[in-house]
């Protein structure tokens, strides 16, 4: 080691992790079976890589989002860094007290009151009982227990478990801290509050790795990006840059995986600006699509606009009677609600008066725009937005 | 290796090339071994001494809190089986005691044997119980065990306590040798903790283990002089006897110290500290090598 790392700074060599492709009970006739096997010469276990060398280095101070699809080998990868899981090959170096944001509440003891689980807590974490109890109130305030804190855990509603949990690990004060899918629990309410916690130890330097699959969350604590596909590191750049590829990424999925023995089919479509190629915010556009297919009767046609999510931002829809021939449609929207940036337009047709919705084109991506206009004016750190829409606006004084 | 950042920016599209990009697997060099640094371990363990407390707190308040006569089940489970070994063993089977009554005899040996069933017993499933939160948290998974330990500490020194009762209701006094106990404990603890160790990382790695335990306990506590002196066993296989089972001339010691004023035999003592070491130090060395692989398996 040419030199002493400062306090927050994770570091991983060729880290490489593996797990057994078989699902493995823990009995002993299965082990008793397996070394059989091995025994007779046969094959031994067959080994998936997780992870496969992952080097990446992050300085104190940084706030990181991981993002990726399932299985991807981030929480793996967040487990190893907290050093609850061993590499297989590699180094991992994280400098200084790392917390975890994590859901703890099955280490709650449901027989102790909330007082007594976050002294207990926080001795799990490291922290001295004076430590624990400087900071107290401001558990307590964070996870709203208010006066049920000495009453037995085991008579809390769900939430309060969860957000007992989160206070002690929120008021940890660390040099590194992992946050792994919180926001995927709790109410608006507490996500928030979650949020802005996290943007304040950003902003006292602590080091923030940032696991989730809500991307406009990531966007909002984070400045780096590192997008694991398959075990490896695909992206490692700006968070917009990284955000950018990851969703381009799950549109192009989204697209290959789109049915073609449909009863209708998406043959042509053209996106335009008024009398131009270029779109821009708040002026119109113009959606025209060409369906063929076999089927005859009324049908709903449905469009939406999304940013790299099926989610959209908004969705129109138009009923219109089918003949069994080719059909042009065109949708103009005179003033497009959008602000500059790249984005995906998608489309489904459903047949109407069928309860179960029949579908006869199923929401996929028809292709993407890039939109040229103002910025959206960036909001305060730790506030998401939803979605971006540009509304026009003046301000008086 | 310097301090430079890898903000590689991969271009590289489909998943088939990168996937040709990579080798099969890591370098064999590279493959991560666990290295124990006794100091550091020590340092760890040392730090985590606030977990530990915080963990048998936890344990103990938990158990008394649901039970109506609380602490007094540290004394009445000893008391009891003290009752039934009187019963059986002195008036039935006749077991010869010297001048020491019978039940002072035996409770000696059921405090030690209760103090390492508790610790076997809970320790062994103290990993297990607790996987969910050592998925999350990183903490030095040896305190689970030591925290059982501390607990049934606990269990042991109010039964220490009732000892001193029952010295008082048989009219004998402790012989003036009882300091010879101090390192008879150190052999009881080092012995009882690492059977705790191998126990509590069998169990997550393989769950008959769980099975195993109340046939252990019921064996031992026949196994184990606890009922008997320790003179009921051969002489020359007393030394293979305690090598396998230190408790064995942990108990006879201690009757030996505070029953009969004798100092404990030397040879067996030392016999049996040198085989506790070998259980700690050895369970400590296979905790920590299967502890790596905690997170995989559950």
């Amino acid at each position: 080691m040419s030199r002493e790392w400062e306090l927050g700074t994770i570091r991983t060599e060729q880290v490489w992790k593996r797990f057994k492709a078989d699902q493995q009970r823990m009995l002993l006739r299965d082990r008793v079976e397996q070394m059989a096997r091995k025994l007779r010469g046969g094959r031994g276990e067959d080994w998936r890589w997780a992870l496969r060398d992952i080097n990446l280095h992050i300085e104190p101070g940084e706030s990181v989002g991981l993002i990726g699809s399932n299985g991807s080998g981030k929480s793996t990868l967040l487990k190893m860094l907290t050093r609850v899981m061993y590499p297989y090959a590699g180094v991992i170096d994280v400098r200084g007290r790392i917390g975890a944001l994590i859901e703890i509440r099955a280490g709650i003891h449901p027989d102790l009151t909330g007082r007594e689980n976050i002294y207990l807590f926080g001795a799990l974490l490291g922290l001295k009982r004076r430590e624990v109890a400087g900071r107290f109130d401001d558990i307590v305030e964070f996870a709203r227990l208010g006066g049920a804190i000495d009453r037995q855990v085991k008579f809390y509603s769900s939430g309060m478990q969860m957000r007992l949990g989160f206070a002690v690990a929120a008021y940890l004060e660390p040099h590194v801290l992992l946050v792994d899918e919180v926001l995927a629990v709790g109410d608006a309410v507490f996500q928030q509050r979650c949020l802005d916690r996290m943007r304040e130890v950003a902003e006292q330097g602590t080091t923030i790795v940032f696991v989730s699959h809500d991307l406009p969350a990531v966007q909002s604590i984070c400045r780096r990006g590192i997008w694991l596909e398959q075990g490896t590191v695909r992206v490692d750049a700006g968070i917009k840059d990284a955000l950018a590829g990851y969703r381009d990424s799950i549109e192009a999925q989204s697209e290959a995986s789109t049915r073609t023995d449909e009863p209708l089919q998406l043959l042509k479509h053209a996106i335009r600006g008024d009398g131009r190629e270029n779109l821009t915010t708040d002026e119109q556009m113009t959606v025209e699509l060409t369906l063929a297919g076999d089927y005859r009767g009324d049908a709903t046609l449905h469009l939406g606009v999304s940013e790299g999510t099926s989610s959209p931002i908004f969705q129109i829809s138009h009923e219109v009677r089918l003949n069994g021939e080719e059909r042009q449609i065109a949708c103009v929207i005179p003033r497009l609600p959008v602000p500059r940036g790249r984005y995906t337009l998608w489309a489904g047709v459903y047949s109407i008066g069928k309860t179960d919705g029949g579908t006869l084109m199923s929401w996929h991506s028809v292709g993407q725009f890039d939109v040229f206009g103002p910025m959206l004016d960036t909001p305060p750190r730790a506030v998401v937005l939803a979605a971006p829409v540009f509304v026009p606006h003046q301000w008086e004084e | 290796m310097g301090g430079q950042r890898a903000q590689v920016v991969d271009e590289r599209d489909s998943q088939t090339e990168t996937r040709a990009g990579l080798a099969a697997g890591p370098p064999p060099d590279l493959v991560f071994k666990r290295r124990l640094r006794p100091l550091q371990v020590a340092q760890e363990l040392w730090g985590a001494r606030e977990l530990v407390r915080a963990l048998a707190e936890r344990d103990l308040r938990a158990r008394y809190k649901q039970a109506v006569l609380g602490f007094a089940w540290a004394v009445l489970t000893p008391l009891a089986l003290c009752a039934i070994f009187t019963l059986v063993f002195h008036r039935a089977v006749k077991i010869e005691t010297g001048d020491v009554p019978y039940p002072l005899f035996a409770y000696v040996g059921l405090i030690v044997w209760q103090f390492f069933s508790n610790t076997m017993n809970q320790g062994a499933v103290s990993l297990a119980n607790n996987l969910s939160l050592l998925n999350k948290v990183y903490c030095p998974r040896e305190v689970f065990p030591l925290a059982t330990m501390l607990v049934a500490s606990v269990d042991m020194l109010i039964g220490i306590g009732v000892l001193g009762i029952l010295f008082l209701a048989t009219w004998t006094a402790p012989a003036a040798t009882f300091l010879w106990v101090l390192p008879l404990v150190v052999v009881q603890l080092a012995f009882t903790y690492g059977v705790a160790l191998v126990l509590a990382v069998a169990v997550v790695y393989l769950r008959d283990v769980r099975h195993l335990l109340p046939i252990i306990t019921q064996m031992g506590v026949f196994a184990t002089p606890v009922a008997y002196p320790l003179d009921r066993i051969p002489l020359q296989l007393q030394e293979i006897y305690c090598g396998i089972n230190p408790l064995g001339a942990v108990i006879e010691g201690y009757r030996r110290a505070l029953l009969y004023g004798q100092a404990p035999d030397l040879r067996l003592t030392l016999i049996a500290a040198a085989s506790a070491a070998v259980y700690l130090v050895g369970g400590y060395l296979v905790f920590k090598k299967l502890e790596t692989g905690i997170a995989d398996v559950a």
